[in-house]
């Protein structure tokens, strides 16, 4: 297994030694080699989420108890969100799925959060129940893992797919990528067809590349999160047992409170992002079917 | 001819990356399975519910508000009509009262009248009354005169009165008396 380090040739490493990858929790080449600390993660968060959503549902009233009346806030909140953006058909379309993009993001992020992952887990022994380090951590939030994150923006781009095919129909997507816009004729007409031809292929790349963004955006984020975080707790480790202490305590306080918000920020961005994409390829070309009309 | 040195430093790049971040398509299904096992069960059981529940909620407040408007425009209404009663009842009233007091002052008139007309009566036949007893008095005075002239007359004179003198007396007297 390797180690990630940075280091500086006139200081001594100053980057915590966190993993770029997940670690499996059995053999790797056993038949649960698949089944690393981000899968465990993300069982527990599935379990968390349908956990409340089901109590939130349950017995539900139009006066809405307690959970109910705080999972309606955030379905209602972003199913506006959603709709003010794809617009009311392709909202109930696309909402269950972004929906539960934004939840469970959200929710792997400010799980990630939590004391004890990335930090309990297997490592250097120095005594009882005790590591120097841990190199390889119990739990690690799935939206660390690289596998989760292309995961997630393969189904994305799945449901995009899908959305887009429904709605404007295979031709209507070539002609709606391709297709030059500004009905000009004659020799103009040729040139600016072979330029939208040019922008088609060039958005085709852009299409292709978007799951890539998407998933490398999120696990940068809270990958390099896991990374200060653990850096800042570590800072120091060398002042002795009290010093130590504090300083795990104190110095990564401040980074808890923008992780908070990162992890919301990257949980929204996705959710957005996925929206806008969903958007763009729906919308009809108004002006065309201006132009057929006249 | 296309040299294939790119492509395999390329794919040992690609290799560098699965290694480093450690991908593997098991993880990869692994992870893609349980986020559509939360996107199913949250779409049927939880998304599904709530915003129907949501969709039934605006309902009743849309319903709600309608009524309300509703009510108010016959509240509006109840009102002008119960204005419009009031006006009514109190140009009834006004009419009635109007009416009563021109009845009042008719019966009022007429009593007078009739009562005038009574003590008219009463006087009239007081007065009449008043004349046959004056008469009769009158006459009784008279008679009574009379036969004090004659009774007078006779004891002066020593002359018994026949009825013709007597009779003359009586009309001289009576004569003289209603002078």
């Amino acid at each position: 297994m390797s180690i990630f380090t940075l280091q500086s040739h006139s200081f001594s490493p100053v980057l915590a030694n966190v993993h770029s990858y997940a670690s499996e929790l059995f053999e790797k080449d056993s038949v649960l080699g698949f089944f690393t600390n981000s899968v465990l993660v993300a069982l527990v968060v599935l379990t968390l989420v349908l956990w409340f959503a089901r109590k939130a549902t349950k017995n539900m009233t139009l006066v809405p108890h307690k959970a109910q009346n705080f999972f309606e806030f955030i379905v209602e909140f972003l199913y506006g969100q959603v709709e003010g953006i794809v617009g009311p058909k392709q909202a109930k379309l696309a909402f269950p799925l972004l929906g539960t993009i934004f939840i469970y993001i959200l929710v792997s992020n400010w799980f990630g959060l939590l004391p004890g992952v990335g930090t309990i887990g297997w490592g250097e022994s120095t005594g009882f129940l005790s590591v120097k380090a841990a190199h390889d951590p119990l739990l690690r939030p799935p939206t660390a893992d690289l596998n989760a994150t292309i995961g997630l923006s393969v189904s994305a781009f799945l449901v995009w797919l899908y959305l887009t095919i429904k709605e404007v129909g295979v031709w209507g997507f070539i002609v709606h990528t391709f297709g030059p816009k500004g009905g000009l004729k004659g020799i103009m007409g040729i040139a600016v067809g072979l330029v939208f031809l040019f922008v088609g292929a060039i958005e085709i790349v852009s299409i292709i590349i978007r799951p890539v963004t998407l998933s490398i955006r999120l696990f940068g984020n809270i990958f390099a999160g896991e990374n200060v975080l653990h850096t800042m707790s570590d800072l120091m480790a060398n002042t002795g047992p009290v010093g130590s202490f504090l300083g795990s305590i104190a110095l990564p306080l401040p980074f808890y409170f923008m992780e908070l918000l990162v992890g919301l920020l990257q949980a929204i961005v996705f959710t957005l992002l996925c929206s806008v994409y969903i958007q763009l390829s729906t919308t009809h070309d108004d002006h065309g079917h201006e132009e057929e009309h006249h | 001819m296309i040299s294939a040195t790119p492509i395999i430093i390329a794919a040992g790049k690609v290799d560098a990356i699965v290694e480093k971040f450690g991908l593997a398509w098991g993880k990869l299904i692994a992870q893609v399975i349980i986020f559509w096992v939360v996107f199913t069960i949250l779409k049927k059981y939880a998304f599904g519910p709530i915003l129907a529940m949501l969709e039934q909620r605006r309902q009743r407040i849309a319903d709600g508000e309608a009524k309300l408007e509703k009510i108010s425009r016959d509240a509006a209404e109840a009102a002008k009509s119960s204005q419009a009663i009031i006006d009514k009842a109190e140009a009834d009233a006004a009419r009635l009262v109007k009416e009563a007091d021109d009845a009042a002052k008719a019966l009022q008139e007429r009593r007078q009248q009739d009562a005038v007309a009574s003590a008219n009566t009463i006087i009239a036949k007081a007065r009449e009354a008043a004349e046959l007893e004056k008469e009769q008095l009158m006459s009784q005075l008279k008679r009574e005169f009379g036969r004090m002239v004659s009774d007078a007359t006779s004891r002066v004179t020593g002359k018994v009165l026949n009825t013709d003198d007597q009779t003359r007396i009586n009309q001289e007297t009576a004569t003289q008396v209603s002078a």
